[in-house]
């Protein structure tokens, strides 16, 4: 039982998230107050004592992305040179994680430059969600938990999507095989995967099924939803191979760009992105958009760190 | 300069042109923009291996965004086998922070302030803070509890008056975004905890893989402490100097004022070099028969003279346009102000525009198209052939101090 008490910071990113997570907590959230100054640089006041506190600062990499990764590093760091005992950085999507590897000439790690910044800014622990590649885990010398979605997804399919049991979980790339066959190992489904060929960053061109789709009801399931030109591609590629009907499950749903407008457009009857990016504004236009909440494991993983407890328990089941 | 490969990032790409043209070197050829999902995407076109890397970048703009630019720019160079990157950064960002992350406590505060009015003003130790203006109003930043923004709102509007004016900043009270100050909860003993972000962005060059860094004025020159790798504080004074002696005339009846006490160093340093006389403006200065009242007492004679004001920094040139007003009234002739980073934000170009000064002459270590356009009375003076003379020198292992020297006239 740690005998200090837990706070909870939040940046701008995604302030309802955080406030979600500490109700489930039982706590308030530690005021702060993180703007800007005239000339846009981040200012961070920290209004109450975290000396010898176990801090926990929720920002999530989105929206703007470099303002907000600003706020979270002199956030830990005000926090560090506060004497707070151990703070850990809590960041449900994690940004840059897509480049993380030198695929071209010349190509920075950006994935690489976040973990250093991180570290250096004097983060102890790192807590995030679905990292892209969970080798980014080794970019790190300090502690990353790792959760997972998979839990409150397999949960919303078999509560929300009817007749699941005739239904075939299928991976829109080949990079997201192993996610896709875990949850159909679970779940007791069928697999099918659907080959891509991509040219250029944010442009896809053809695309292959392996597996058997007809008469069945496709489940498409993959870490980051993008532009969506992916899932509207690979959904299109479904319904033509003689699928009933396409849901698509995302554990992060960016959504930039003509993503709405592609999805309403496109054959997918519902689109689940978790809450680990802020979604209302885009709930009002996109009528097939569907959120899932996952502050209850983000709280249990907070909750059970600050005690010293197991976390694994949160890798196959969903805290209620 | 074979093995010398020069970078221009997004912040000022004219000056980078300005340096390569008096290095001789082309720009080396990279793109600059940002994915669907605002992260940033660096491509770099030519090879770096076993080269000498320069990267000029500065801290204006959208700061943050320029900085995480410059990073990932340095890393991408980094990986690619460059033999050393030299971070050219003309005006530093975040090198202006809070003397000290708390507010000591003056008079004892035993209760919190009522929420239905502003508190009765207290009496605080005249430390100069950081406090942020007008916060970005477009992101809604209510954070925290409705109650506690607001209470915040209270004391923000009763402390306006109180607040030394020394850090830049604006504060209209037509808005209703909250501003962190010191607030007390029922025991009053917690003040706020103002990030101070020097050490964390000299921190994050170097985990980028910046060997060196070259940049101009620190507004603490202690700043070059706070990294492991060399630091080269460039000077802005020989082209200062050379524009008092060439462009205001009689400069010989001319006086030296220092807006606030921090500047009376770099002041006197300019004095001293062209014999003329100093005067210094102090504005924390405290009436006891008003102690909300900060006045700008100016210490020297100024009757009858033309007057150049000498700062290193304008942000929202309220120093600098309250120092003019004090010199007015205390019969200058003529006001210039030379400024070495004019970043002028907000509402400063009118400021200026409305003030007591003449002519405003700053350098270009911040992009000034836009500002010499809108404001009658701004110029610029060209720093580019100090950062080319500095970079060449250092690519060939050559001193640098003559650029140190105010004498010099060959930049």
């Amino acid at each position: 039982m740690a005998d200090n008490s837990i706070k909870i910071f939040t940046g701008n990113s995604h302030p309802e998230l955080a406030k979600l997570v500490a109700n489930r907590i039982g706590i308030d959230l530690a005021k702060v107050v993180v703007a800007k100054y005239s000339n846009q640089e981040t200012s961070v006041t920290i209004g109450e004592s975290v000396r010898d506190e176990d801090v926990f600062i929720i920002q999530s990499g989105c929206g703007e992305i470099n303002d907000n990764l600003m706020e979270l590093l002199i956030m830990i760091n005000a926090c560090k040179t506060a004497s707070a005992r151990r703070i850990t950085a809590v960041i449900p999507c994690f940004p840059y994680a897509r480049q993380d590897k030198k695929d071209k000439s010349r190509a920075p790690i950006t994935a690489k430059l976040t973990a250093n910044m991180l570290t250096v800014a004097g983060a102890d622990h790192v807590i995030t969600m679905d990292l892209h590649a969970s080798q980014i885990q080794g970019f790190f010398n300090i502690p990353v938990d790792n959760l997972y979605c998979e839990p409150p997804m397999i949960k919303y399919i078999c509560t929300k999507i009817d007749n699941w049991k005739n239904a075939i979980i299928v991976s829109p790339d080949a990079g997201g095989a192993k996610r896709a066959t875990s949850i159909a190992d679970r779940l007791n489904l069928d697999f099918a995967l659907i080959h891509k060929e991509r040219k250029k960053a944010n442009e896809v061109s053809r695309m292959v099924l392996v597996g058997d789709v007809r008469d069945k009801i496709a489940i498409l399931v993959d870490d980051m939803a993008d532009t969506c030109g992916t899932l509207g591609l690979a959904a299109k590629t479904l319904v033509e191979n003689g699928a009933e009907k396409v849901y698509a499950i995302v554990a992060h749903g960016i959504l930039s760009g003509k993503a709405i407008k592609v999805i309403n457009e496109s054959v997918i009857e519902k689109l689940v992105v978790t809450n680990t990016i802020p979604h209302e504004d885009k709930m009002a236009i996109c009528p097939k958009l569907d959120i899932i909440d996952i502050s209850p494991t983000l709280a249990e993983a907070i909750r059970r760190t600050h005690n010293g407890e197991s976390v694994s328990y949160l890798f196959s089941h969903v805290p209620e | 300069m074979r093995h010398l490969v020069l970078f221009a990032g997004s912040s000022i790409p004219e000056l980078g042109q300005k340096i390569s043209e008096h290095l001789g070197c082309q720009i080396g050829g990279c793109t600059l923009s940002k994915f669907s999902n605002q992260e940033t995407r660096v491509e770099i076109y030519q090879s770096v291996r076993e080269k000498d890397v320069y990267i000029v970048q500065s801290g204006c703009g959208h700061v943050n965004d320029n900085l995480m630019e410059l990073l990932v720019m340095i890393q991408a160079c980094k990986t690619a086998s460059a033999k050393r990157v030299t971070a050219v950064i003309p005006y530093f960002p975040y090198s202006r922070q809070a003397d000290i992350p708390y507010r000591p406590s003056g008079a004892p505060l035993t209760q919190a302030p009522p929420l239905t009015e502003p508190s009765t003003p207290r009496t605080v130790p005249s430390t100069p803070r950081t406090v942020p203006s007008t916060p970005k109003m477009d992101r809604g930043a209510l954070i925290n509890a409705e109650s506690f923004t607001r209470e915040v709102e209270r004391i923000a509007m009763a402390q306006k008056l109180e607040r030394p004016m020394e850090r830049p900043h604006t504060y209209t009270p037509a808005d209703n975004a909250p501003l962190p100050c010191a607030y007390n909860d029922k025991n009053g003993s917690y003040r706020e905890w103002v990030a101070r972000s020097g050490t964390l962005v000299a921190d994050l060059l170097t985990c980028a893989g910046a060997d060196h860094i070259i940049t101009m004025d620190l507004h603490d020159p202690q700043f070059q402490g706070f990294f492991d790798c060399p630091v080269d504080n460039l000077s802005s004074e020989p082209p200062m100097v050379r524009y008092i002696k060439q462009q205001i005339p009689d400069y010989q009846n001319a006086i030296i004022v220092s807006p606030d006490a921090g500047g009376a160093k770099r002041a006197t340093r300019i004095a001293e070099k062209l014999n003329m006389t100093f005067a210094l403006i102090h504005k924390e200065r405290r009436r006891p028969d008003k102690p909300n009242h900060l006045d700008m007492m100016l210490v020297g004679d100024v009757s009858g003279k033309v007057c150049i004001l000498v700062d290193d920094i304008a942000d929202t040139a309220f120093t600098i346009s309250k120092a003019a007003k004090v010199l007015h009234k205390q019969g200058a002739k003529k006001i210039y102000a030379l400024i070495t980073h004019a970043i002028l934000s907000g509402d400063a170009l009118q400021r200026i525009q409305q003030s007591y000064l003449d002519v405003v002459v700053v350098s270009n270590s911040v992009p000034q198209e836009e500002h010499t356009r809108k404001c009658s009375k701004l110029y610029t003076f060209n720093v580019a052939p100090i950062f080319a003379e500095a970079i060449r020198r250092t690519h060939n292992g050559e001193s640098v101090s003559m650029l140190f020297n105010l004498d010099n006239e060959l930049i």
